[in-house]
């Protein structure tokens, strides 16, 4: 009996864990409930910032025409010899198009309500009617109904017409407001896919402004990123995976290279100002400039991750085949590398897409240049994405602002197609040993 | 010829090095016996040709790029009339300048008559260079491709010359880092020993104000100009804890959460997801910052009675731990994963929940890695730039309370280096200073941080 | 294949990089001032888009980095033409002449105004210069009427002048590598200092001492004139927010009891959302910068390098469109983007000297 009084004085095991158990499984599925928390915290944050940008930008993608009946005679264009292109050029297009507003307008007489008349198209529309003359010189001394786009503020005001409730009138008055509104009840306003912003470079023309510019330049210049770090990068990781014998040499390389890859990327800039354009006299706002300075940047995290994928590779391999009397170099070449191909290729498009996104140290080498023709090469001036975000975010017309999320939008976009390739490339190639 | 056609033609004539040298190996190992009589593979032979016809006259090439201008433009200066020579080297080279664009853009209308003559003679200069670049290149190549090939034998060890010349090539590459890290270190010290020579470097390290406001211009009336950086320290410090108290958590329990609870279908979306989060450009950070989150924290101080200004560091840094999470979630996954299944199993298999494993089993066993990882994931939140400036003011206040402004290292950088500057200003001067001083902390974070990796990392396989 | 593929690169790099430096530039640089950068930019646009000349690359320095970048010396490595949002001082000319720019071409194009603005939420602030230098100033003199400067007590705008609201003073402006905050000091700030006029009488000793020969002590009282004049308070209610105008207007929008400090485009441009101050009485608008009755308003400048004129292809051409009336006239595009022109007779001075290529004289 004793052995009885025993268990009923001291608690057996079982009913110990049996009495905690249930707390223990509170705790458990407490703690499951910090991971999922913290989770969907970083994909509300994610949403948020998505939305945010969405919401401000995708009105960019669309451009308001308007419609005008234009009479191209010669007298006013001021072209007495159509096959003399210096006269194509430097003709009056933008005084037909006045006449046609003024024949849409009859109505307004006095000088200030005219200038605000003409203030409905965009400041451009003379330079697009030059090259659709150019394209077409049959056209004139005809009448034609041709499309002009509308000034940003008119633009803006249409948008914010259709868009909700609230209508932002900003720097159109009443007048103006007038007549938008006969020309949409006329159907002389239409809007369009904004193909003029993938065509054009920048301009201080919200209307006329265009991201195609700032995309050559990145491509350009993560062109140079990557035919100098992929190759340079891979090339190091062999050597220390491979080869590096160890020695203090060899530590000093390792513990550089992880050392540049969390330097901060602002110092980077400084660099290029010092050595690139101080010493080695290149000219400012080039994208070979940029991606040598970008190279520098993403380097450390190329070799770092083919490494990695140089490392996973089993040893078994390596001394199959130098058991069958490959020598190392033929090793590395013919049966290493390609098998780590793609853990190298993975971190490849994972380094460019942060140089891609990369703004601070740009700024430092003289790319947020205002900078209109499309670059042609990588030594034509140019500026790049994120730094043409920057510099709409800073202009004072309100039309950039939709225009500076859109960018943003396709610079996202970009960084999401990378980012998919490496997951893709990853999945899809990957070995597991 | 064009330099990229001339440099087109060297890849031919390399690749028939290539051919030439294999095909002669191949042919004295006919003659010796099969080709087994070969000390190499035959294409060993032909790499070596090609190596012997590419490298020399590619050096040569590339020299004579760097150099021919200068020296071209040295012959056109001679040519030029003695009064013209004697002219100030900055006209002068304004005179060249001209001469350079009239023969580039072929303008030549109201050119002088010795400026005509010059664009001849720099035309005629470019033209005889040119050829000559030509000549030489091709004569090289040739030549030294001769000599690789008819150096072939069938005991030249042909393989092992070129593994060498490999591993020269690989060894190379891997230096760039260090001459990357040397040419950080040169491109900002000297400029902060100039800094120093000025600013006491006892007063720049431990002066407790910031305000480089002085004049610039002898006319400009700055404010009081002493370099202390100790605020812009703290402020540093005080943004990338509060971005560490917000990182740190949400990225390691998210790291937590995918690698021991979720299926690979969850994992496979959400992976991802989080990591577009690293990869948004830090100016958009920066705007989110700037007008969404410090208006909010503003307007809820305000309405709790508590004063708050709108460049808050809270601000800055709870936008700054949203951009870090996937960096501290991906580092502390790989480690999570790392730890052995075995580990896991044997707690599990003595009844403990999973979450009583992860934190004490899994976790001990991943910490010195999550520590590296977070120390990494620190010195990166030291060095972001955009988002604080944009978001943190430009006072510096020193202060540990995160609802007034403070400001940080890389905000002064930028704004000491845009706009107005002076270069013999210590104004100008302290932003390399700084800069110096951001590469030797964050030096010395990663240095402590791979240490303990390394160190403490548990050998499991 | 590796090593070739690498070879190849690297060289094509270095070639492509030599070739570079030396070829001659064929496009027109501008470089300097932040203000008048958005008016440099458009011109630039539509000069490029009209001739057969390359656009004209801009480059936003500020007025002192960009005069620093154009006085080191002639030659294709150094830009033609340099903004500014001030005119140009004597000891820049100096540098410029030691470094041999000795002739330039200055170019006066319009006025911008500077204003005080805060959101439409709250109510619109009628100041006088005497006002804001009151409440940012860095010394101030004492509030009991003695004649003697005490660090700035001002906590609130009640408390600078009893008309005003009882908010805290918060003023968002540029800082000091800004040359809209030189500007500001220099117009706004003076301006209210000068209203006392025992300070204002420091300056005239200075005058004085000049005429009679005291170089030193005329320096150094003009020296402590500006001192009390131009510096700006470090003590929190002048805020620095960075060069960027647009942040700042949104972050006024986001707190409607803060003031800030910008350029007149800017609150043109976001007029539903600001509106500007009244200073001494006057609206910022078109008209009372343009008839100068708005007391802070600078003018713009930009100056060219004679040397380079027929050197880099197209500077004359540039200077003709920046002058001709459908650019800086007053129905000209510029106008649109902000910029205030210049009177009449002004303009057709200017557009004059510029045809003639007349040197610059202080």
């Amino acid at each position: 009996m004793s052995s009885n009084t025993q268990s009923s004085n001291k608690p057996s095991t079982i009913d110990l864990v049996n009495k905690n158990l249930a707390k223990r499984y509170r705790a458990e599925k407490r703690f499951r409930g910090y991971g999922i928390a913290s989770i969907l915290f970083g994909l509300i944050c994610l949403v948020f910032l998505f939305t945010d940008i969405i919401g401000k930008g995708y009105t960019a993608f669309v451009q308001n025409y308007i419609q005008l009946e234009v009479q191209l005679d010669a007298d006013t264009l001021g072209i007495s010899d159509i096959n003399d292109p210096n006269q194509v050029a430097m003709a009056n297009y933008m005084g037909v198009i006045k006449r046609s507003l003024r024949e849409r307008f009859p109505e307004v007489t006095g000088r200030r309500d005219k200038r605000k008349l003409y203030a409905l198209v965009s400041n451009g529309s003379g330079f697009d009617l030059r090259k659709q003359m150019e394209a077409d010189p049959e056209i004139l001394g005809t009448t034609q109904s041709l499309w002009f786009m509308a000034d940003d503020d008119v633009d803006t005001y249409i948008k914010s017409y259709s868009k909700d409730g609230k209508v932002f009138t900003g720097r159109t008055d009443e007048m103006q407001q007038g007549w938008i509104a006969s020309l949409i009840e006329a159907d002389q306003v239409e809007s369009r896919f904004n193909t003029v912003f993938f065509q054009n470079g920048d301009s201080r023309e919200p209307e006329q402004a265009g991201i195609r510019g700032a995309i050559m330049g990145s491509l350009f210049t993560m062109l140079v990123t990557l035919l100098l770090s992929f190759p340079i990068g891979v090339a190091a990781a062999v050597y220390l995976e491979e080869y590096a014998p160890k020695n203090k040499w060899t530590d000093l390389i390792e513990v550089n290279i992880n050392n540049l890859a969390a330097v901060p990327s602002i110092i980077f800039g400084l660099l290029g100002v010092a050595i690139f354009i101080g010493m080695f006299g290149m000219p400012r706002s080039l994208p070979l400039v940029g991606g040598m300075v970008l190279t520098l940047m993403t380097l450390p995290t190329i070799i770092i991750s083919s490494r990695a994928a140089i490392k996973a590779v089993p040893p078994s391999i390596r001394e199959a085949a130098l058991g069958i009397g490959a020598s190392k170099m033929q090793m590395i070449l013919h049966h290493v590398l390609p098998l780590a191909m793609p853990g190298m290729l993975t971190g490849a498009i994972i380094g460019l897409a942060q140089a891609l996104g990369e703004t601070a140290p740009l700024l430092m080498i003289g790319m947020v240049a205002f900078i209109v023709d499309v670059p042609g090469g990588v030594t034509d001036p140019a500026t790049v994405l994120p730094v043409q975000i920057f510099l709409w975010s800073d202009s004072p017309e309100r039309a950039f602002v939709e225009r500076t999320s859109a960018a943003i939008m396709v610079l996202l976009g970009f960084l999401i197609v990378m980012n998919a390739l490496a997951v893709w490339l990853r999945k899809r190639l990957e070995r597991r040993w | 010829m064009e330099t990229s056609t001339l440099f087109a033609f060297l890849v031919i004539l390399m690749a028939a090095a290539f051919f030439l040298g294999r095909g002669r190996s191949l042919a004295q190992a006919q003659a010796a016996g099969g080709v087994r009589r070969l000390n190499s593979l035959p294409s060993y032979y032909g790499m070596l040709t090609l190596l012997w016809c590419g490298i020399p006259s590619l050096i040569v090439l590339s020299l004579w790029l760097v150099f021919d201008s200068v020296i071209i433009q040295q012959l056109l200066i001679q040519s030029l009339p003695a009064d013209i020579r004697a002219l100030a080297p900055a006209e002068l080279g304004l005179k060249v300048n001209t001469i350079e664009n009239m023969a580039l853009t072929g303008m030549t209308a109201g050119a002088a008559p010795y400026e005509l003559e010059a664009i001849n003679t720099l035309n005629q200069l470019r033209g005889t260079s040119n050829t000559a670049l030509t000549g030489l290149a091709l004569l090289i190549a040739a030549l030294a491709g001769f000599w690789g090939w008819s150096r072939i034998q069938p005991d030249l060890k042909a393989r092992n010359q070129v593994e060498g010349a490999f591993k020269f090539i690989l060894l190379a590459c891997s230096c760039l880092a260090i001459l990357t890290t040397v040419g950080i270190v040169l491109s900002v010290l000297f400029e902060s020993i100039r800094f120093f020579s000025m600013i006491p470097i006892t007063d720049f390290v431990f002066g407790t104000a910031w305000s480089p406001q002085m004049a610039i211009r002898e006319d400009q009336v700055g404010g009081s100009g002493a370099f202390g950086a100790i605020p812009l320290f703290v402020g540093t410090l005080l943004i990338s804890f509060i971005a560490m108290i917000v990182a740190v958590p949400a990225g390691l329990m998210s790291a937590i959460y995918l690698s021991e609870y979720a299926n690979s279908k969850v994992r496979g979306v959400v992976k991802p997801a989080l990591e577009i989060l690293a990869g948004i450009p830090t100016v958009v950070y920066g705007f989110f910052a700037a007008l969404t989150v410090a208006p909010m924290i503003r307007d809820t101080g305000t309405s709790m009675g508590l004063s708050v200004s709108s460049e808050s560091a809270l601000a800055a840094g709870l936008v700054m731990g949203i951009m870090i999470i996937p960096f501290v979630s991906s580092l502390s996954d790989d480690v999570i994963n790392a730890v052995p299944q075995s580990l896991r199993d044997g707690s599990l298999g003595l009844g403990s929940t999973q979450s009583e494993t992860i934190r004490q089993v899994v976790i001990p066993a991943a910490l010195p890695g999550i520590v590296g990882g977070i120390l990494l994931a620190v010195s990166r939140a030291i060095g972001e730039t955009m988002i604080v400036v944009m978001a943190a003011s430009l006072a510096a206040n020193l202060t540990a309370n995160p609802l007034e402004p403070v400001t940080t290292v890389t905000v002064q950088i930028v704004t000491l280096l845009v706009g107005d500057q002076e270069f013999d200003s210590p104004k100008t001067l302290a932003a390399f200073a700084l800069g110096l001083m951001l590469f030797i902390v964050t030096l010395g974070l990663n240095f402590i941080a791979l240490h303990v990796v390394k160190k403490y990392r548990e050998q499991y396989d | 294949m590796k090593k070739t593929l690498l070879t190849a690169a690297l060289a094509a790099a270095t070639l492509a990089g030599t070739q570079v430096a030396s070829a001659a530039r064929d496009y027109i640089t501008v470089v300097g001032s932040s203000t008048v950068y958005p008016f440099a930019t458009v011109v630039a646009e539509r000069f490029g888009k009209g001739t057969n000349f390359k656009t004209p690359n801009v480059e936003s320095t500020g007025s002192g980095g960009g005069l620093k970048l154009f006085c080191n010396g002639v030659g294709q490595e150094h830009p033609d033409v340099t903004n500014a949002s001030r005119r140009i001082k004597a000891s820049e000319v100096d540098r410029c002449a030691k470094n041999g720019v000795n002739d330039i071409v200055e170019v006066l194009i319009g006025y911008d105004g500077i204003v005080l603005a805060n959101s439409k939420k709250s109510e619109q602030i009628t100041l006088s210069r005497r006002d804001i230098f009151l409440a940012l100033a860095k010394d101030v003199p004492n509030p009991n009427g003695k004649e003697e400067l005490v660090p700035n007590p001002y906590k609130t705008w009640k408390d600078v002048n009893p008309a005003l609201p009882a908010t805290k003073i918060e003023v968002l402006g540029p800082p000091p590598t800004s040359g809209t905050r030189d500007a500001f000091a220099e117009l706004a700030l003076e301006g209210g200092c000068k209203s006392f006029g025992w300070i204002k009488d420091i300056k005239s000793q200075s005058k004085k001492a000049k005429k009679a020969g005291d170089k030193k002590l005329s320096k150094s009282l003009k020296k402590k004139y500006k001192g009390i004049c131009h510096t700006v308070r470090e003590d929190g209610p002048y805020v620095e927010a960075g060069e960027n105008d647009n942040l700042i207007v949104q972050k006024l929008n986001a707190n409607p009891a803060a003031l800030g400090v910008f350029g007149f485009s800017f609150l043109d441009q976001n007029a539903d959302k600001v509106q500007g101050s009244l200073i001494d009485g006057q609206e910022p608008t078109f008209d009372s910068i343009a008839d100068g009755s708005y007391p802070v308003s600078r003018p713009l400048y930009f100056y060219v390098k004679k040397a380079h004129i027929g050197v880099t292809p197209g500077i004359t051409e540039y200077l003709a469109e920046f002058t001709s009336e459908k650019a800086f006239g007053p129905e000209g595009y510029l106008t649109e983007k902000g910029m205030i022109p210049l009177g009449d007779a002004k303009r057709a001075q200017v557009a004059a000297d510029v045809k003639g290529l007349k040197n610059l004289s202080l």
